[in-house]
């Protein structure tokens, strides 16, 4: 299972890698390119990713927080509670 | 056992003791005491950046010393020896041998912390923890700088000669029923941290002692004036300290999975994936010093070489993340004061994995470099992830070091102060380095948005501060005055700790 | 672990590992082409010292804590230290190299618009290290 996984990252990077290569490859002549405009462009494109997964992983904390926490109405013993073993 | 203040012995029993648990106190008070040292600079310099122009330190020189000693203090004089200190508390206990393999070797570790922290404090030298040549070779005043390279020297020797006695402790005290699968994850993240630290550490060894002759002229290895290379020491130094963050954290984590499972009364939710994820840090560690040093003008190759070998030590920190979020799933979690300080720490090490992985996209080091986003995001790790998890830690084992409780509301208090405060301190530093703050840097030009966030973070620092003296004072109060801990189930939570006074060995072993 | 299915996990790590891939290739690609110099960019050599820098223009013109360049036309820095590590940083541009003594780095920017910026100092380099400033003026072309 592992291999296969690890396998699959080798091609995805073995396809998409070149892909992009080749799609950002034409530049405009004449113009010099920005370089305030792409890496900043860069850092925004990830901030939006990270934020996002952040909302997720800090919402899940959240709501583990809330739902399981002791003084939740819903709350119970978990089963490893009867012979005191975890 | 250590229940010092209910049996009070003299002093010097415990100095001279090799038994585990009292040099294990002896760590834990010696870092302690560093942590408030080296915070106190910290605060001092954040008064000092409440306003452009000088404020309340005399001039530049003292600033920068203050910073070195800052960070040298609170890396290797409070965070290595807590780590230590819990090592040697517990991981005995979760081999399930009498002592370390070692003890006076053990005991010879600790004692070489104290002079080396001498050696910094009293020479306070200003080249930054990271000594850079050639500023520290030609540009440092003396006695400052060879009294620092003297204490990192012993420091690093200290550290490994601790990270030999873990390693045969776990390998070969271990006891024969336990397999080493089922050993306790936090045993395993020392034996990781451990291993790590005695292959790297020589390298900045030998760095160290080629800055000495570098300094006392007899040799020219990273003197660019008499044909050596600075670009070799920063190899050097982080082909050792880029793993060295490893050793810090990696124990930390080893903390919370001793913390969050107990706090959720359910077993960790995957031991084996905690294991793999450990040995994939500890080998990946090794494959991303150099993004460090991307400005520096390394080759295009070079720098995706080293970017590649960063991500990759992404997917195992994730893996304990998922962990922790999974062992809390199904859980009854009781939010005493130790699962506080683990939750936080998993929230803040996130922040800082996501801010690591934007640091080690190629391009973006032009805007983040040895700016203030740098010092936001090494402290969201080792005061965000690696002191929180060490305090939580602190007083997870406080009832079996004392022998009582801590007053549960004031440690409450002192989590949340941190936690606002870390938040307020170090994500403004994000920020404030993406509007081109510098680091290390004694005053900055009166731009308005500057002022404005260097002063929120200014705030938070007293936040921060104002916790720690919380603590502080719940620790000394109660340590003589708490109400006498249940030493079975002091969290009453049930199920069984892996609390050292249940180790079948008689008070002071080595003695 | 025997008790749990552990797909989540697989999954989870899968997403983990496809976002990685994503930020490198990314990266690697922005990295590619900012690196790549135009070739009719000017030298400006650059060369830092505690505490100040200068510059040197292709004309032979030396410029002693100011810059003057002209905007629509490309710069190549040479960046290099007489005696400790800087770095020269033009955080508006996001121009960053480090000043290393005994090397050359190179970093090249094209300005596009008429102003004034700060040129600073973003290696510790001692003393007046905070102060190591320069001014940046981009002119109209004449």
């Amino acid at each position: 299972m592992r291999s296969k996984i690890g396998l699959l990252v080798v091609f995805t990077i073995l396809v998409i890698v070149p892909t992009l290569d080749y799609v950002f490859a034409q530049e405009e002549p004449g113009e010099y390119l920005d370089r305030r405009v792409v890496i900043w462009n860069l850092f925004f494109r990830m901030m939006v990713v990270a934020f996002t997964i952040g909302a997720v992983v800090s919402g899940t904390m959240i709501w583990l927080i809330i739902r399981f926490r002791e003084s939740n109405p819903k709350a119970k013993p978990t089963k490893y509670e009867e012979t005191g073993e975890w | 056992m250590v229940l010092e203040l209910q049996k009070p012995r003299p002093i010097w029993q415990i100095m001279f003791s090799t038994h585990h648990t009292d040099i294990g106190l002896l760590y834990l008070i010696t870092s302690l005491a560093f942590f408030f040292m080296g915070g106190a600079l910290a605060l001092a310099m954040r008064i000092e950046l409440f306003l452009p122009g000088p404020q309340i330190i005399a001039d530049s020189m003292t600033f920068n010393r203050m910073f070195t000693v800052h960070g040298t203090t609170l890396i290797f004089l409070f965070i290595l020896p807590f780590a230590s200190a819990v090592g040697n508390y517990f991981v005995p206990i979760m081999v399930r041998y009498k002592d370390m393999a070692y003890p006076k070797l053990n005991a010879i570790a600790f004692w070489m912390i104290p002079p080396a922290g001498a050696l910094i404090w009293l020479g306070f030298a200003d080249f930054t923890w990271y000594a850079q040549p050639p500023y520290s070779v030609i540009s440092s005043p003396a006695p400052a700088a060879d009294m620092w390279i003297f204490g990192l020297k012993i420091l690093g020797v200290s550290s490994v000669l601790g990270a030999i006695n873990f390693v045969v402790t776990i390998l070969k005290c271990k006891h024969p029923d336990l397999p080493l699968s089922k050993m306790p994850l936090m045993a395993w993240s020392f034996l990781s941290s451990q291993l790590i630290i005695i292959v790297a550490i020589p390298t900045f060894a030998a760095a160290l002692l080629m800055l000495l002759t570098d300094r006392m002229g007899v040799s020219g290895f990273f003197d660019p004036a008499v044909g050596g290379d600075p670009i070799a020491y920063s190899h050097l130094f982080w082909f050792t300290f880029h793993p060295e963050v490893y050793v810090l954290v990696i124990p930390a984590i080893g903390m919370m999975y001793e913390i969050i499972p107990r706090f959720s009364r359910k077993p960790i939710f995957s031991h084996s994936s905690g294991v793999f994820a450990f040995i994939m840090l500890s080998l990946v560690s090794f494959a991303s010093w150099a993004h460090h040093m991307y400005a520096t003008g390394m080759s295009f190759t070079e720098k995706t070489v080293f970017m590649i070998g960063t991500l990759a030590a992404v997917p195992a920190s994730a893996m304990h993340v998922f962990n922790f979020l999974a062992t809390m799933w199904g859980g009854r979690i009781k939010f005493a004061t130790p699962m506080m300080w683990s939750i936080g720490g998993i929230a803040l090490f996130f922040s800082a994995g996501a801010g690591g992985v934007v640091n080690s996209a190629m391009p973006l080091d032009f805007i983040t470099h040895d700016s203030y986003w740098v010092v936001g995001h090494f402290h969201l790790f080792v005061m965000g992830t690696i002191a929180f998890g060490s305090f939580g830690y602190a007083y997870y084992m406080f009832p079996y070091v004392t022998g009582r409780m801590y007053n549960e509301k004031l440690g409450q208090v002192h989590f949340i102060f941190s936690f606002v405060g870390a938040v307020l301190v170090f994500f403004t530093q994000h920020v404030l380095g993406l509007f081109g703050m510098p680091r290390r840097v004694f005053d900055y030009p009166p731009f308005p948005e500057w002022i404005a966030m260097n002063q929120i973070i200014t705030f938070g620092a007293f936040l921060l501060a104002i916790g720690a003296a919380i603590w502080l004072g719940n620790f000394v109060y109660s340590m003589g005055k708490g109400k006498p801990a249940d030493m079975e189930d002091p969290f009453e939570l049930g199920g069984k700790y892996y609390y050292p006074y249940q180790s079948k060995t008689p008070h002071h072993v080595g003695y | 672990m025997s008790e749990h299915g552990n797909w989540a996990e697989w999954v989870y790590i899968g997403v983990v590992c496809a976002l990685l891939v994503w930020v490198g290739a990314e990266a690697w690609n922005v990295e590619r082409l900012v690196e790549h110099v135009p070739a009719d960019a000017e030298v400006i050599k650059v060369t830092a010292q505690q505490w100040f820098w200068s510059f040197e223009h292709e004309d032979g013109t030396i410029e002693i804590g100011e810059l003057h360049v002209e905007k629509g036309k490309a710069y190549k820095f040479e960046v290099t230290s007489k005696d400790v590590i800087h770095s020269f940083n033009i955080h508006d541009y996001v121009v960053l190299i480090d000043a290393v003594p005994g090397r050359i780095n190179t970093v090249w920017f094209a300005p596009d618009e008429v102003a004034e910026h700060e040129i600073q100092c973003r290696e510790y380099c001692g003393l007046l290290h905070y102060n190591m400033r320069a001014k940046l003026y981009v002119e109209g072309s004449t």
